[in-house]
């Protein structure tokens, strides 16, 4: 049984400064994580500081490739009683060459007993307002 | 071991009730009561409380004043966090009687879940901020699916096993079979277990606890105070409540250090409250685990240091939760079996374990251990004795 694409059309999408960079990028299907252009700390979610060094200074990078870190399989009731449930797969993926740095998002589209723990996975984006945002599948 | 200052000289609860039972009584109503009863099993008016300490959810010392009539207050704190400061109001109520501002401190704590306000589906609010939408995209709502992510990654890591999620359950029923007010009073097989219906995997309803109302009262004061007063002292003798960055806001961050994510991120109080009390992991008799999903049982078991990283699920699948075990573990049922007051039940069973008066009482106990969940900071934890 596959995941399925969950609904957001119904979500808020609050955007303040420092998240504004991530979804002007996302805009464009691009998928961008900040590093601290001081001392290079890479930092997720976006924040006012560097945790390390506390510039406010941020240069946003690729997030490269993406493998899963972990997740969850969350069961929901199907539309109708007479409908099987849905599986929704929030999951926690990896991005190795942006700090390892971890980005929860849903795992869409997968036959859910392929997913495991390391597994890679590609984005694709799901409109939202003027943006995208970035769901994953297993690649 | 030094001396401790404060001590617990009272304890009171309501009835429990199933989330929504309560009603038609208030919250405030329910947190009256909790107080008066703790002031009668401490033999004092409530006219002589002079300290309020609460947990983060939504009460005010100064209702509390005027629905009691509490003449004058000289110390009123909260705990701050989403879940891990439970056990902190007694880190706050020690503070106040070691610092000499309060002399009778009353340490309240309430839960009740009316209509559509449940804490299962409370997270889908604090998403809908900049950075926590990610969660609520992802289908995060609960903190269910959050701990399922942590627990998850447990398993992959060092192999542990859904079979050591369904013994700390089955644990807890077992005890629960002796607590005169425990919500679930059914013995829970292994194939009953894995025949549950999975929530958010490895998750199923059973490692879920219950959503229940009531209200708890403590009542602290000093340890020469408690000498002469009704009840066996039960003395504060290390408190704590913090945390750091590398754990920060936990399930709603998820970036924490590889070892730390797989943990219940309570290395760090868990260390000052046993420097605080001047003990080790071996002198604590019993432990009252915060258990709102069981897996977060095994991995408290390990950050406290009752085995080794990586090695909760065989100790708890070995027994040593168990009565005559390593280290008997919620004796009342926890959050799991018994009623869920977002941590205040494990600090009445503590109160009833060291007064040797508990229904599942650990022979000789003379230390407990009381955690608080493992949440954003502060987590909190505190150790008791007789």
């Amino acid at each position: 049984m596959k995941s399925i694409v969950p609904d957001i059309s119904q979500m808020p999408l609050p955007i303040d400064q420092w998240t504004q960079p991530f979804w002007d990028a996302a805009a464009r299907h691009e998928l961008v994580i900040p590093r601290c252009a001081a001392c290079k700390a890479w930092h997720w979610p976006p924040a006012p500081f560097c945790p390390k060094c506390r510039s406010q200074e941020q240069e946003w990078l690729p997030a490269g490739p993406a493998r899963l870190y972990s997740f969850s399989i969350v069961h929901r009731p199907g539309p109708t009683p007479e409908e099987p449930s849905q599986l929704i797969v929030p999951g926690l993926v990896e991005f190795p060459e942006a700090g390892g740095m971890r980005f929860v998002a849903a795992i869409v589209e997968s036959e859910v007993d392929d997913i495991t723990i390391g597994a890679a996975l590609s984005v694709s984006w799901t409109p939202k307002d003027e943006t995208n945002v970035p769901v994953f599948s297993l690649a | 071991m030094k001396k401790a200052a404060a001590a617990i000289v009272g304890s009171g609860a309501t009835p429990y009730y199933f989330r929504g039972l309560s009603a038609p009584q208030t919250q405030y109503e329910l947190i009256g009561k909790a107080i008066l009863a703790a002031c009668a099993n401490a033999g004092i008016a409530v006219e002589q409380i002079d300290g309020i300490v609460s947990y983060a959810h939504g009460f005010e010392a100064s209702n509390i004043c005027e629905m009691l009539g509490i003449p004058e207050l000289s110390y009123a704190a909260t705990v701050t966090g989403q879940g891990g400061g439970s056990a902190g109001v007694l880190d706050l109520a020690a503070s106040a009687i070691e610092t000499d501002r309060a002399k009778m401190v009353v340490c309240i704590g309430c839960s009740q879940q009316l209509g559509a306000h449940r804490y299962g589906t409370s997270l889908a609010s604090l998403a809908t901020t900049p950075t926590g939408v990610f969660s609520l995209f992802a289908g995060l709502v609960g903190p269910g699916p959050s701990m399922a992510l942590i627990a998850q990654r447990h398993m992959h890591k060092y192999g542990t096993r859904r079979e050591a999620f369904a013994e700390v359950v089955m644990a807890s029923r077992d005890y629960a079979l002796n607590m005169p007010e425990a919500i679930r009073k059914k013995p829970l097989s292994l194939d009953e277990y894995f025949a549950a219906p999975m929530l958010a995997d490895p998750l199923c309803r059973l490692d879920f606890c219950l959503e229940t109302d009531a209200a708890l009262a403590f009542i602290v004061t000093s340890a020469e105070r408690a000498r002469d007063m009704p009840q066996k002292p039960v003395y504060i003798e290390g408190a704590a409540h913090g945390g750091g960055a590398d754990w920060g806001r936990s399930f709603f961050w998820l970036n924490m250090e590889d070892e730390m994510f797989a943990s219940a991120g309570a290395t760090r109080v868990a260390r000052q409250v046993y420097e605080r009390a001047g003990v080790t992991p071996k002198d604590i008799d019993v432990a009252l685990i915060y258990d709102h999903f069981s897996p977060l049982v095994v991995l408290q078991l390990e950050d406290y240091g009752f085995c080794k990283r990586g090695e909760g699920g065989a100790f708890v699948e070995g027994g040593a939760i168990r009565p005559g075990g390593a280290i008997p573990v919620n004796p009342h049922g926890g959050h799991l079996s018994e009623c869920y007051v977002i941590g205040m039940t494990h600090i009445r069973e503590a109160v009833e374990q060291l007064r040797g008066v508990a229904h599942n009482q650990v022979p000789d106990a003379r230390f407990a251990l009381v955690t608080g969940g493992p949440a954003p900071v502060p987590m909190s934890a505190a150790i008791l004795r007789n």
